[in-house]
């Protein structure tokens, strides 16, 4: 490349969304010279053959992604989070099994979605 | 850090003691499956391995790409054309992605995208030997699908799961789309192989060139052959999973009884699947010729390369007129 054109290329991460229902997801990262090619070459890149609704891409230093050290310290801090989530309370199970009664877990509770018309 | 080791004073001891300490933790990662990101600490030689391993599989993707656009206009019908059409333009997708990764792990060396197309071009970067091969006939445009992607995704799926989670992530995308550069190249050779007799004939023809470059395509079984060999670091670095010789077996295994099964054959009299040994018996290629073909002076080598190189020099002023500010 020509003096003219050193520093054409930046980096750009790219993310898209298949569905309505699905949350933005990362693809990959590229190399454009700015925000509308990169739009442009994403779809080239990435999105030849899947559906896609939405493109997003990001110059890559406008993200503050954790450092190398940050993630190895965030996922060792993962650890006996039982009270937080349902695991922690699986006994419960076997205490309404003895009632005679069914336990309303996740799955159950996560198919009320419809109620008995009036 | 890249395992800077200085003389003389005490500060010495403590970068090494330092180093061993990340080295060991960074082995214990990789052993336990982890992924290795582009900004964590890693060894130089993994560093390096990298950034010719990928380098390189990033280059002949585009380089792999030249030979099979010769193919696009001449394709006998549109759906062939809009079919390697397809595969050209997902060849290309590839390099893009792969010289993406490359470029992350040389940053800490202040080189780009550009140092490794001006390394291509004048020889330091390599680019797969079965790329520097003509083709000659569109029974070749087949093979490179069928036998050629067949032998790229025996290597590429054995690094499914590469300590690198960048190339990592890659190679999956990357397999997935090979599977129909698979299929695309079995369906041309399908038609040919139950044509006419011209036509099976071009196709056998075809096979006997392809023949061994299919089988270099591994590389040697050993540094013996040709001085330098990457293996064990890409094994110990969990890289890649088998050596050059397991993938070869492995190719030979796959895809022997479907050649033998279209009614063609092997320019190799000897070769057999011996039932005792439980391995293929091949005559060896010519390794001379294939570090011949890899410096740049195989058949094609410097046509293909200055095909990139006009390539390159023809887009310039699309790259200068997108690098031009606005105006107003």
């Amino acid at each position: 490349m020509g003096t003219n054109e050193t520093n054409f290329y930046q980096e750009y991460e790219v993310f898209s969304k298949r569905s309505a229902k699905a949350p933005v997801q990362h693809q990959f990262s590229l190399l454009a010279p700015n925000e509308e090619m990169a739009l442009i070459m994403a779809q080239e890149n990435f999105m030849r053959r899947e559906d896609v609704l939405d493109v997003w891409v990001v110059k890559k230093s406008h993200i503050r992604a954790m450092t190398s050290e940050e993630r190895q310290n965030w996922t060792k801090r993962l650890d006996n989070k039982d009270y937080r989530t349902t695991k922690g309370y699986g006994y419960l199970r076997k205490k309404w099994r003895e009632k005679e009664q069914g336990m309303l877990d996740e799955k159950e509770i996560l198919s009320w979605k419809e109620v008995k018309k009036s | 850090m890249y395992n800077y080791v200085e003389d003389g004073d005490s500060q010495t001891t403590a970068y090494m003691a330092d180093d061993q300490e990340k080295y060991e933790q960074f082995m214990a990662r990789i052993e336990a499956g982890e992924k290795i990101e582009a900004d964590d600490w890693m060894p130089n030689d993994y560093r390096q391995a990298l950034i010719k391993l990928i380098s390189m599989h990033g280059i002949s993707e585009i380089m792999g790409a030249l030979p099979e656009k010769e193919w696009v206009p001449k394709a006998p019908t549109l759906r062939r054309k809009l079919g390697i059409m397809a595969k050209v333009q997902d060849e290309m997708g590839h390099g893009q992605l792969l010289l993406r990764v490359t470029e992350d792990l040389m940053r800490p060396f202040g080189r780009n995208r550009e140092n490794l197309m001006k390394d291509l071009l004048n020889g330091d970067l390599k680019f797969h030997n079965v790329f520097h091969m003509p083709t000659k006939t569109w029974a070749d445009a087949g093979m490179v699908g069928w036998l050629v992607d067949g032998a790229a995704i025996i290597s590429q799926t054995n690094m499914l799961d590469a300590s690198y989670g960048p190339y990592q992530r890659a190679l999956q995308r990357i397999c997935a789309e090979e599977v129909f550069h698979a299929q695309h190249g079995e369906s041309i050779i399908m038609a040919l192989a139950e044509g006419t007799k011209q036509q099976r004939d071009m196709l056998q023809e075809s096979l006997n060139r392809w023949w061994p470059s299919l089988l270099m395509f591994f590389g040697p079984a050993s540094a013996a052959t040709t001085g330098s060999s990457k293996q064990d670091i890409m094994i110990k670095y969990r890289i890649r999973k088998s050596t050059n010789e397991e993938l070869r077996q492995a190719f030979l295994s796959k895809y022997m009884p479907r050649v033998f099964s279209l009614g063609l054959t092997v320019p190799d009299e000897t070769c057999h699947y011996d039932e005792e040994k439980e391995e293929w018996i091949y005559q060896q290629p010519d390794w001379e010729e294939f570090k011949k073909i890899i410096r740049n002076q195989g058949p094609r080598s410097k046509e293909r390369l200055r095909l990139r190189e006009i390539a390159y020099e023809n887009n310039r002023w699309v790259r200068r007129a997108l690098a031009a500010q606005p105006v107003g």
